[in-house]
C-alpha cells in the first residue's frame, strides 16, 4: 500500500510542475509590471525610474525565463507568493484565510452527493424497474441537465426566502463556532453537489445491477448467505469501484463549480476572491489562486485514488 | 440533424438503428425538446417583434403578460426575445465547441491509436493533465491570456473538449488495428491514412457521436455558468447565461423572477433534451457502454 502511495505521489510531481509552468507562462503573457506583484505597493511609491530599474535588476527580473520560473516556484512553496496589486496584502495571507472556506464547501458537497447518490442508486438497483427506479433515473437526468447556479437560485428562493429555513447569503459570523455556521453551508453545498449526486445515482444503479448479475453473487446466495451479507460483502464492495472512479473524474468539476456557487450565495471563499481579482486585473493573485486550486484538485484526486486502492487490491498492482 | 438521418437510413443496419431510436420514448422526447427549442431560436424574428438588445425605458421591469410574454428586464429589453436570440448564440457556442473538440479528438486519437509510440505517450500525458485541472479554472487561465469574446470561448472549449473523444477513439483504434480486416488492407498496400480514416474510423463513430451530444450539453451549461459569473460572453451580447446574470442580485430573485426563470428553464429543457437524446443514441449505437 505504501509503495502504491509513493508511486502515485511520484506521478503527481511532474503534473504539478506542468501546471505551474502553464500558470507561470500565463503570468508572463499578462500585462502589468512584475515588480508591483513582488513588493507591497507602499514600498514602491515615490521611487524614481532609476531606482525601479535597479530594484528590478537586484531581484533578478531581467534573468532568463527559466531561472525566474524556478525562483518563482521555490518562493511559492516557501509561502512567499507576492502581493495583491489591488489591495497590497500578501497573497499567502489571502489564500490561507479563504482557501479553507472553499475546501470546506467542496468537501461538504462531495459528502452530501456521495451519501445521497449511493442511497438513491442502491434503492434504484434493488427495486429496479419499479416506480422508484424510474423516479431516481428521471431525477438523475434532470439533476445533470440543470446549471448548478440555477439550482442555487431556485434553492434560495424556496428554502431561504419563501420558507425562511436557511440563510440565503454569506458565511455566518466569524465569532460563531463551526457548528453554528453550518446552516450557511447547507444550501451552497447541496446546490454544488446536486449534479454529482445525480450522476452518482445513475452510476451506482448501473454498477450494482452489473455486479448483481455476476456468477459469484449467485454462488454467494447458493451458499446460503443471508441477503444482507451478500449485499454488503459481495455486491456493494465490488460495485464501489466504478463509483469511486466517477468521483475521481468529477472532482475537478466540483472545485471549479465552487467558484460559481460562491457567487450565487455570496459565500466568502477563494472563488469569490478569484473573480474580483480577475475583474481588477490582479493577475498575480488570479494565477496564484488558480495554481493553488489545481493543487487542491490534484491532492484530492490522490486521496480518492488511495481510497480506491484500499477498496480494491487489484488497483495496487 | 434530419438530413443527416436520411443519409444514414440507406444502409440496413442504420435503418434498424433508426427504428430502434424511434422506439426509445425518452430519446424521441429528447429530440422533440431539442428540436422545438432550436426551431424557436432560429425562427425568433417570426415569433417576436422585439429585438433582444433594444432598450425601452417606458417598459422597464414589466411582469410577463400582454405585449411581453416573459416580461421585460430592468432596461426594458424583452425577455422572450432575449431567450430566443440568446439561445441561438448559446447553442451555437456549445455545438461549435463540441464539434471542434470532436474533430481535434478524432484526429489526434486516431493517429495516437494507430501508430502508438512516443507521440501517443505525450498526448496521453497531456490528456491526463487537462482532465485533472479543473476545467473552469483552465477556461479562466485561457481567458486571462486570450481575453473576452465568443470566438475565444469557442477556442477554449475546443482545447478543453477533445479529451473524452480522444480517449474513446484511441481505445477503439488499439483493438481495431489488430483486426484481420486492417491486416488485409495493409496486405493490399492501401495507404496508412486511408486505412485510418476510411477503414478503421467509421467503426468508432457511434461512441464519438454520443460524446458529441454530451459535450454540447456540457458546454451549454458551461457557457451559462461562465457568463453568469461574468467570465464568458461579453455582457452586451444576449446569451442564456448573460440573461440569467440578473439573478446575481438577491433582490431580483424575489422581485423579478421572470428575469431568470425563463432563460434558466430554457437551458434546463434544452440540455435535458440533448441528454435524453444522447442516452437513446448510446443505447442504439454503443450498446456495450450502457
Amino acid at each position: 500500500m505504501l509503495k502504491y502511495f509513493f508511486k502515485r505521489l511520484l506521478v503527481m510531481i511532474p503534473m504539478m510542475l506542468a501546471i505551474s509552468l502553464l500558470v507561470f507562462g500565463a503570468l508572463e503573457l499578462t500585462p502589468g509590471d512584475p515588480l508591483t506583484a513582488q513588493f507591497p505597493p507602499d514600498q514602491l511609491v515615490g521611487m524614481s525610474q532609476e531606482d525601479l530599474d535597479a530594484l528590478r535588476e537586484a531581484v533578478g527580473l531581467n534573468d532568463p525565463m527559466l531561472v525566474r520560473y524556478f525562483r518563482w516556484l521555490i518562493a511559492f512553496f516557501t509561502g512567499d507568493m507576492g502581493y495583491s496589486i489591488q489591495t497590497g496584502t500578501p497573497i499567502s495571507q489571502v489564500i490561507s484565510y479563504l482557501l479553507p472556506q472553499t475546501v470546506i464547501l467542496a468537501a461538504a458537497a462531495l459528502l452530501i452527493s456521495t451519501i445521497f447518490g449511493l442511497i438513491f442508486g442502491i434503492i434504484a438497483a434493488t427495486k429496479h424497474n419499479t416506480i422508484w427506479d424510474y423516479l431516481a433515473s428521471v431525477i438523475g437526468v434532470i439533476g445533470i441537465s440543470m446549471p448548478e447556479f440555477f439550482i442555487g437560485i431556485v434553492a434560495i428562493l424556496i428554502f431561504a426566502i419563501n420558507l425562511g429555513w436557511l440563510p440565503a447569503q454569506g458565511r455566518g459570523s466569524a465569532d460563531a463556532t463551526f457548528i453554528q455556521n453550518l446552516r450557511y453551508l447547507i444550501l451552497p453545498a447541496s446546490s454544488l453537489g446536486l449534479s454529482l449526486a445525480a450522476a452518482l445515482t445513475r452510476y451506482t444503479r448501473n454498477s450494482m445491477m452489473d455486479v448483481m448479475n455476476q456468477d459469484y453473487v449467485k454462488t454467494a446466495r447458493a451458499k446460503g448467505l443471508s441477503e444482507s451479507r451478500v449485499f454488503f460483502k459481495h455486491v456493494f464492495r465490488n460495485a464501489l469501484m466504478p463509483i469511486s472512479v466517477l468521483i475521481f473524474l468529477r472532482l475537478p468539476m466540483l472545485i471549479g463549480g465552487s467558484v460559481v456557487i460562491e457567487q450565487v450565495f455570496g459565500y466568502a471563499g477563494i472563488g469569490n476572491r478569484l473573480l474580483t481579482a480577475i475583474n481588477s486585473s490582479d493577475y498575480q493573485l488570479v494565477l496564484t489562486i488558480i495554481l493553488m486550486l489545481s493543487f487542491v484538485a490534484l491532492l484530492a484526486s490522490l486521496l480518492i485514488d488511495l481510497v480506491t486502492a484500499l477498496l480494491d487490491p487489484r488497483v495496487r498492482l | 440533424m434530419s438530413e443527416n438521418k436520411k443519409k444514414i437510413v440507406k444502409s440496413s443496419l442504420a435503418k434498424e438503428n433508426f427504428y430502434k431510436l424511434l422506439h426509445n420514448r425518452l430519446a424521441v422526447l429528447g429530440f422533440m425538446l431539442m428540436f422545438v427549442i432550436l426551431m424557436a431560436c432560429i425562427l425568433a424574428p417570426l415569433l417576436t417583434p422585439h429585438s433582444p438588445t433594444d432598450l425601452n425605458l417606458r417598459h422597464m421591469g414589466k411582469p410577463p403578460g400582454g405585449e411581453h410574454p416573459f416580461g421585460t428586464d430592468k432596461l426594458g429589453r424583452d425577455v422572450f426575445a432575449r431567450v430566443l436570440y440568446g439561445g441561438r448564440i448559446s447553442i451555437a457556442i456549445g455545438l461549435s465547441g463540441a464539434l471542434g473538440g470532436m474533430i481535434l479528438g478524432v484526429i489526434i486519437g486516431s493517429f495516437c491509436g494507430y501508430y502508438g509510440g512516443w507521440l501517443d505517450a505525450i498526448f496521453v500525458k497531456i490528456a491526463e493533465l487537462v482532465s485533472v485541472f479543473p476545467q473552469l479554472l483552465l477556461v479562466m487561465v485561457m481567458r486571462v491570456i486570450l481575453g473576452e469574446g465568443i470566438k475565444n470561448l469557442i477556442i477554449i472549449f475546443v482545447f478543453t473538449g477533445w479529451i473524452a473523444t480522444f480517449r474513446l477513439v484511441r481505445g477503439r483504434f488499439f483493438s481495431l488495428r489488430e483486426e484481420s480486416f486492417v491486416e488485409a488492407c495493409r496486405a493490399f498496400g492501401i495507404r496508412s491514412s486511408s486505412i485510418v480514416f476510411r477503414h478503421i474510423l467509421p467503426n468508432c463513430l457511434g461512441p464519438v457521436i454520443v460524446q458529441l451530444t454530451l459535450n454540447t450539453a456540457g458546454f451549454i451549461l458551461q457557457e451559462a455558468a461562465l457568463s453568469f459569473i461574468g467570465m464568458g460572453v461579453p455582457s452586451g451580447t444576449p446569451t442564456w447565461g448573460n440573461t440569467i446574470n440578473a439573478a446575481k442580485e438577491l433582490l431580483n430573485i424575489t422581485n423579478y423572477p421572470w428575469l431568470w426563470v425563463a432563460p434558466g428553464l430554457a437551458i434546463a429543457f434544452f440540455v435535458l433534451g440533448v441528454n435524453f437524446f444522447g442516452d437513446g443514441l448510446r443505447d442504439v449505437l454503443d450498446p456495450k457502454q450502457q
